[in-house]
């Protein structure tokens, strides 16, 4: 099968600005929760991490980045890869997310 | 496609729930001047209300917290979710009898039993816990200071429970009648080793991986956070140990050796919140939530509590001002503690519970939009002053003024049990009052 035009990894990353971690309130994309994203033949690899290890919004997360993922036309699967190093830290959000929480750089 | 594992515990929010009714019935016998300081501190009112705030409140809200909490800082679940409910029906009913029992007291002999019977069931419901949450953190070994302390807690829960059974026993079993004038001198040890190895050593554990994670704080605690809880359980340890021991030896190293666990507490207790101090300065995030700002009046009633202990016990008038260093415990540092962070922990769970499967799937709103923090504000606020007010009254000798200062603890308990309802309703998120429709509004943010 082949990907459509539209289906790049910028698009994909557009999309997943809709899945939020609850806790802190914002979206995955601009926390530095994506560590890769790759779309090859319609599937979606996604490797990313979490806040905190065990945190019990994980499984909600993954759930949100699959359902996201596989809403977009053309995407057969959606794989997701949990890793935990390099471990989360804020300094991996984006300029626009650490305005939002205050944090200087 | 991802399966939703069973991340959240079941029966933590049911656990908050018990635990806010059996604070407001102590607060309402307390205000019904069935207990001190209108009674005697041995009273039947004063005993059940005791009974009724670290057993039916700090115990159960402890707990609840835990079953959520040791699966995060282990990354394992509870051994049984079907225990989690056992545990809270076994201290819920045991509870019952014992403020029953205690009531009864002088006045419906027949009903005596039901102290050993309650203290025997919160005793079950005790271990059934302790399993349940060691199960995950035996297997989670070597554990992060978080969990160590949480273990540590656990051992002084299970000695706090044993001795508060032996005295149910002395006091009901007729052929146990004659220890129970001795037992009595060991009460303090009692509420030593609940009030302080179970309820401050786990709360300072939970809080040393909350507030961080929260506030975007560095995590480990280094040296500082060692001490703490090495200081912290061998000083309630030595202090419960000698103290108890005291109890049948008469003996001058007991003394020194109670004596040393004291300071030993004191150090840790200075040490940790210097420490919690370090994690609010050091945080990444500039602008904190509610919790954690309120958080802040129980820290600070932790450090008066441990002053007045301290300058009681430079004075030799300990004994005489334990009821007011118990107050400020119970109601300033854990009551406030415990208060405080249920306005993150309910609209955390309820997120989970009610909106998490829509991730992903359409609009689904932020844990900040189940609440109104401006509304708390004002609550939290009553909450400190009605208990330093209370604290002032009875330190300067004034208790019949620790009354009205409880009704002032009461109003804002009040008013924040309406917040975490209106938070579980979805209240705020939806805008009104029926809480089934679907969110109605994206809340995602942008970069």
């Amino acid at each position: 099968m082949s990907t459509p035009a539209a289906l790049n990894r910028e698009f994909v990353l557009d999309a997943l600005h809709e899945v939020i971690d609850p806790e802190l309130g914002y979206n995955i994309v601009d926390l530095g929760l994506i560590y890769g994203l790759d779309v090859d033949s319609g599937v979606i690899k996604v490797t990313m991490t979490m806040t905190t290890p065990g945190c019990p919004a994980q499984d909600y997360i993954l759930s949100g980045v699959y359902e996201r993922g596989i809403s977009l036309p053309g995407v057969r699967d959606v794989t997701i890869d949990v890793v935990w190093e390099p471990a989360w830290s804020p300094q991996k959000m984006t300029p626009l997310a650490k305005a939002h929480f205050g944090i200087q750089d | 496609m991802v399966t939703l594992a069973n991340r959240v515990s079941r029966w933590t929010l049911p656990a908050f729930a018990l635990a806010l009714v059996n604070f407001l019935l102590a607060e309402a016998l307390i205000l019904a001047g069935l207990t001190w300081p209108a009674r005697s501190v041995s009273a039947p009112g004063t005993l059940a209300a005791v009974h009724l705030l670290v057993i039916g409140w700090l115990l159960l809200l402890m707990l609840g917290a835990l079953f959520q909490f040791v699966p995060v800082i282990t990354a394992r679940a509870l051994a049984s979710q079907r225990l989690a409910l056992l545990t809270l029906l076994a201290i819920e009913a045991g509870l019952a009898a014992m403020v029953g029992g205690f009531l009864a007291i002088g006045r419906h002999p027949a009903l005596a039993l039901a102290l050993p019977a309650g203290g025997t069931a919160v005793l079950l419901g005790v271990l059934l816990a302790i399993f349940n949450l060691g199960v995950p953190l035996f297997g989670a070994r070597p554990l992060a200071l978080p969990g160590r302390m949480v273990l540590s807690g656990l051992a002084f829960l299970l000695v706090t429970v044993a001795l508060g059974l032996s005295f149910a026993l002395a006091f009901t079993v007729p052929p146990l009648a004659p220890y129970l004038a001795v037992l009595l001198y060991a009460v303090g040890d009692h509420a030593l080793a609940g009030l302080g190895g179970w309820f401050t050593l786990t709360a300072m554990g939970v809080s040393y991986k909350l507030l961080p994670m929260f506030m975007l704080a560095p995590e480990e605690r280094g040296v500082a956070g060692e001490c703490v809880h090495v200081l912290g359980a061998g000083g309630f340890a030595l202090a419960v140990g000698a103290g108890l021991a005291r109890v049948w030896v008469a003996a001058e190293a007991l003394r020194v050796a109670q004596d040393s666990g004291y300071m030993a507490i004191a150090i840790a207790v200075m040490i940790y919140l210097w420490d919690i101090v370090r994690i609010y300065r050091t945080r990444k995030r500039a602008l904190i939530e509610a919790h954690n700002r309120a958080a802040a009046g129980a820290f600070g009633f932790l450090g008066l509590a441990a002053a007045l202990a301290i300058g009681f016990a430079a004075t030799h008038r300990l004994g005489a001002g334990a009821p007011l260093i118990i107050f400020l415990v119970v109601f300033g540092w854990l009551g406030g503690l415990g208060l405080t962070q249920l306005y993150k922990i309910i609209p955390f769970l309820t997120w989970l519970t009610r909106y998490g499967s829509n991730l992903g799937r359409g609009a689904v709103p932020r844990v900040q939009d189940l609440v109104r923090e401006r509304r708390s504000y004002p609550w939290f606020a009553l909450y400190f002053l009605g208990v330093l007010l209370g604290a002032a009254c009875v330190l300067a000798g004034h208790a019949g003024g620790l009354r009205p200062s409880l009704a002032l603890v009461t109003l804002a308990t009040v008013g924040l049990l309406i917040e975490y309802w209106r938070a579980w309703r979805g209240h705020y998120a939806h805008g009104r009052r029926d809480a089934s429709a679907p969110p109605s509004f994206v809340s995602n943010q942008r970069g």
